[in-house]
């Protein structure tokens, strides 16, 4: 035991000093790519009420859960646990990443197709927004040390309607892209918070480390 | 209208817009809805959906209700520069259609089969090709989802050529009346020929149109323009091989330059006197933009003396001053007025004063207001008049005078004033004056009018006085007939007599607003600003109320003012009295003055012996003890009665006050002194002192003493004189002397003298006369009341005698 503490002793002064003196990390990076998915699941809920209001009931009602018909190509929020605790964090990050981009492509032919031009701007803002968070997250991947994932090239995502889809199941699509934004707005938030915890400082360990032992 | 195929579940449930709907059921898996007057509700479509009661959404259908695709309307197709067809329609209303795209326009041109769609709703280009094609039918096709509609025109080319806007148009050469204008058109093909019009416009209207054709450039030249004007000059094109369409206008505006003033300024005077000297007040009005020909800068005013040679005295009144003072004499003068812009002046404006007023006593008229304005006609003058001139104010005539005036020709007669300014209820008053060969102006009438009469606004102060009891005069003499808001044609005189008392024969019964009834009387003459209420009734309450009236009625009804006429003899016992007052008080202002005459005259003073001033002499010079002797304490011893007039009437005085002023129940018993041997010393004796007399004989004159014992008198002297019989006797003497004096207060003390014995009566002193001879000096004898106030010393002095006591014998 007196090894130990002799041992934390020498380390302490260490840790410090690196701080001071290195790269912050992607730890700063992080904590905000985790604030700026809070706030989008803000923002999210209120546009996608007028949205819904906009499609009429009744996509609008609080127990509407329709079948997934036409989003099977919507990029799926929900996993397994277990599978989700396995995940990397080069693999949490990439999904993130790849989810978003498309999601954005979808959410602006939404834009395109909206009638009023107060949904229009709406829309338009929380693009922004989410084009705001695409790029915090290809931060936190560059401070790892991640490459980008790379678009297949023809493979861009359309939202366009095909002559058979009609315009009940198109206005389904509609819904579950608002559904699945927000899903993976929820996952990320803690995709992130579980980022941040790893990547805290080693001092913090050390402290814990210590009273474990005090005890 | 629509129809389900979803496999036939008894819980599924069909909804439009969250309400659920019943359909029939064809056969065990299609069920058929009808659905009547589906109304627009969103852009989004409305949505039909059904469900499965405790499932989700099975399916569903969005119906769009939109409006119906509209033909277009007024499609045309035109060039501008044989190039480019340029097609254009109306696509009516949108339908509403949110489906990308809501509506299509296709254009069609059937020879050369070509098709283009178009990028806009409502125009389309298409490009002329090179083949010289003439002919165009071109077809319209516009559709969307729900239906299609098209229309077609068939057209020559050339016959469709539309101008481009001309450009580049400017002014040249401007000047005062002048100026040439310059532009450019697009060319059209090789050497064609434009047709332009070039319109000059001022004040947005149109005064000039010139038609120019032209191939590229554009010239023309705008004469008969005014000076200092602006103007707009605008130009438009048109093909002239086939005429299709103006071009657009191109606009330019400029301004011709100023030109000296082309008419003289109107110039009127108004004269008065300031101070004692006579004063004109020139007045111009500003000329006209047309006559102005530019910013006018001064106003010269030259004035010249026509009585005598002088130099001219030129004054220059800046703009836009529009008047000016000038302090004159009794001289002529002939004033001239020019307007000076950039360029010069303008011609002068004549006009001619005299210091000397002229006649202000001329005709007064009156003038009729009209909607018009005042219709002013006067009298021609017989003469060489030039000309009329109308003067009046515009505004009331409490207010500054804003002066007018309107200049007329010499064979005028009338005319007809009209301003803006004029309102009703207000008197204008209008001077007609005559511009003779000298330019000099001579007042001719003076008219007064009103735009409109109204009823008067107000009513007169009315002071009532010479109130009587039968009649009171009422007067309102500062009222002004002139500031009324009409003319005042006379009064109306409301009296409100006592109760069941009936108008008087000059006044007519009327009936109040508020139902009370009053006698009214009508004065026609304005100018009768006095009335006299007559035969009244004394000891009434009248009321009354005087009001104005005009042509169009009276004045505002007021409150009546109330008056008590007096009782009848009031006034005459006032003119009775009064004096009667009068006079008591100068009778008693004058008895106030001449008291002490009076009182000299008719009672006179009684002289106090106590305050004799000799008395104050006489002790301090002689006798420290020398004191003035008591009547009550004496008792009298001799009584001698001297018939002498003067001594009774002394002693009907004394005896009437000593009546309040004793109390003797009896006469007082008197004694002679016989003998020295009587003498007791000092003791009560009565002492008359009359200092008429005192001063001579005091040298050889001594007072006898007479002791005096009242309540035992001696008995020796029984025998000799009967106390009884002397009072008797001298009661009797006393009553015979006075007469008037009742017995009954004739309890007096009788004051006594020792007489001399050779005038005194022998009867009274038969044989012992008193021993001391001298004092038979005392020559009066006199009854001194009690407490008597001192007789004036005159009295005392005319009285001849008087008792004096000699020096150190005096009573105590």
């Amino acid at each position: 035991m007196l090894a130990c503490l002799c041992a934390v002793l020498w380390h302490l002064p260490a840790v410090p000093a690196h701080n001071r003196t290195g790269d912050p990390g992607p730890g700063p990076s992080i904590q905000k790519t985790y604030d700026l998915t809070r706030y989008l699941e803000h923002q999210l809920r209120s546009l996608a009420g007028t949205y819904l209001n906009y499609l009429g009931p009744p996509f609008n009602e609080p127990d509407f859960n329709p079948p997934r018909l036409g989003a099977e190509t919507l990029p799926r929020a929900t996993v397994n646990l277990e599978v989700w605790r396995s995940l990397n964090d080069r693999l949490r990050l990439t999904q993130n990443y790849e989810a978003y981009s498309h999601l954005l492509c979808y959410l602006r032919g939404l834009n395109r197709q909206a009638a009023t031009a107060e949904l229009r701007r709406s829309l338009a803002h929380f693009c922004t927004s989410l084009q705001g968070l695409l790029g915090s997250i290809a931060g936190v991947m560059a401070a790892l040390g991640y490459p980008l994932p790379q678009p297949l090239p023809g493979t861009e995502p359309t939202w366009t309607p095909g002559p058979a889809h009609s315009d009940f199941l198109q206005k389904m699509d509609d819904f579950w892209l608002l559904k699945e934004l927000q899903t993976w707005l929820w996952r990320s938030a803690k995709d992130f918070n579980r980022l941040k915890k790893k990547m805290q400082p080693p001092a913090a360990a050390v402290t814990l480390h210590l009273e474990a032992h005090g005890f | 209208m629509g129809g389900s195929r979803w496999i036939h579940q008894d819980n599924i449930s069909c909804y439009l817009e969250g309400v659920q709907i019943h359909g029939e059921q064809l056969d065990r898996s299609v069920t058929a809805f009808e659905l009547k007057n589906v109304s627009f509700i969103r852009k989004k479509g409305t949505n039909v959906f059904c469900k499965m009661e405790q499932g989700g959404v099975l399916g569903g259908i969005v119906l769009f209700v939109s409006k119906v695709l509209q033909e277009p309307k007024d499609f045309s197709c035109e060039t501008q520069d044989l190039k480019t067809l340029t097609c254009t329609w109306d696509p009516g209303s949108d339908t509403g259609l949110t489906k990308q795209p809501s509506q299509s326009y296709t254009l069609f041109e059937s020879f050369s089969g070509k098709r283009t769609l178009c990028k806009h709703r409502n125009w389309c280009n298409w490009q002329v090709a090179q083949d010289s094609q003439e002919t165009y039918n071109f077809t319209l096709l516009a559709e969307n989802y729900l239906r299609k509609r098209s229309v077609s025109i068939l057209f020559n080319l050339t016959q469709r050529v539309h101008p481009m806007t001309p450009y580049n148009l400017f002014p040249k050469n401007v000047g005062a009346t002048n100026a040439t204008m310059t532009w450019k058109v697009h060319s059209i093909g090789n050497n064609s020929t434009l047709l332009c019009q070039l319109e000059l416009l001022t004040e947005e209207k149109v005064i000039q149109q010139h038609n120019v054709s032209i191939k590229v450039n554009g010239e023309y030249l705008l004469s008969e323009l005014e000076p200092d004007t602006e103007y707009v000059a605008r130009v438009r094109c048109a093909y002239t091989k086939h005429f299709w369409k103006w071009s657009e206008f191109i606009s330019q505006k400029f301004n011709t330059a100023e030109a000296a003033p082309s008419e003289a300024p109107d110039v009127w005077r108004n004269m008065k006197m300031v101070s004692g000297h006579p004063t004109v007040s020139l007045f111009w009005k500003p000329l006209s933009k047309v006559h102005a020909n530019g910013k006018i800068l001064f106003y010269n005013v030259t004035v010249e003396n026509l009585d005598k040679p002088s130099r001219l005295e030129v004054l220059s009144i800046p703009a836009p001053a529009r008047s000016t003072e000038l302090t004159l004499d009794q001289c002529s003068y002939q004033i001239h007025v020019t307007a000076h812009n950039s360029v010069g002046p303008s011609p002068a404006s004549v006009i001619v004063v005299s210091g000397d007023p002229g006649n202000e006593e001329v005709e007064k008229g009156r003038v009729n207001g009209t909607e018009d304005g005042f219709s002013v006609s006067w009298k021609p003058q017989s003469g060489d008049a030039t000309g009329y001139v109308v003067e009046w104010c515009d505004g009331p005539q409490d207010l500054p005078c804003v002066l007018q005036w309107k200049n007329l020709g010499p064979n005028t007669t009338s005319t007809v004033i009209s301003s803006g300014a004029f309102r009703p209820g207000v008197r204008y008053n209008f001077r007609i004056y005559g511009i003779s060969t000298k330019r000099m102006a001579h007042l001719l009438e003076k008219k007064a009018g009103y735009l409109e009469e109204l009823a008067p606004s107000d009513n007169p102060q009315v002071v009532m006085s010479n109130l009587t009891s039968h009649s009171f005069t009422l007067s309102w003499k500062d009222y002004s007939t002139e500031s009324q808001p009409g003319f005042i044609q006379g009064y109306h005189v409301y009296l409100k007599p006592k109760a069941g008392e009936q108008c008087h024969q000059a006044f007519e019964k009327t009936v109040l607003p508020e139902d009370s009834v009053c006698c009214k009387y009508t004065i026609d003459n304005p100018e009768q600003k006095t009335f006299v209420v007559e035969n009244l009734q004394p000891e009434s309450v009248y009321e009354f109320f005087v009001t104005p009236y005009t042509s169009v009625g009276e004045g505002p009804l007021d409150a009546f003012t109330k008056v008590t006429t007096p009782d009848e003899y009031s006034h005459i016992l006032i003119r009775i009295i009064l004096p009667m007052v009068f006079c008591v008080l100068i009778v008693m202002i004058i008895c106030y003055l001449k008291s002490q005459w009076l009182k000299e005259k008719c009672y006179p003073d009684i002289p106090d012996p106590y305050k004799s001033s000799v008395l104050s002499l006489i002790k301090s010079k002689e006798n420290p003890h020398l004191t003035i002797m008591n009547v009550n304490d004496c008792v009298p011893d001799a009584i001698e009665v001297i018939n002498k007039p003067e001594g009774s009437k002394i002693q009907f005085l004394g005896t009437r006050k000593s009546l309040t002023e004793t109390e003797f129940t009896k006469p007082a018993y008197l004694y002679l002194l016989p003998t020295e041997k009587n003498y007791s010393g000092p003791g009560p004796c009565i002492c008359f002192e009359n200092f008429t007399y005192n001063q001579a004989a005091s040298d050889f004159a001594s007072c006898g003493h007479f002791p005096v014992t009242p309540q035992a008198p001696p008995p020796q002297l029984g025998p000799l004189t009967s106390p009884e019989n002397l009072l008797k006797a001298l009661e009797q003497n006393y009553m015979n002397s006075l007469g008037e004096i009742p017995a009954g207060e004739a309890n007096l003390n009788y004051v006594s003298q020792l007489a001399s014995p050779t005038s005194g009566d022998k009867d009274s002193l038969p044989t012992n006369p008193p021993e001391p001879a001298l004092c038979s000096e005392y020559k009066m004898q006199m009854a001194i009341p009690l407490g008597l106030a001192s007789a004036p010393p005159r009295e005392n002095s005319s009285l001849s005698s008087t008792t004096l006591l000699g020096q150190g014998e005096h009573c105590s």
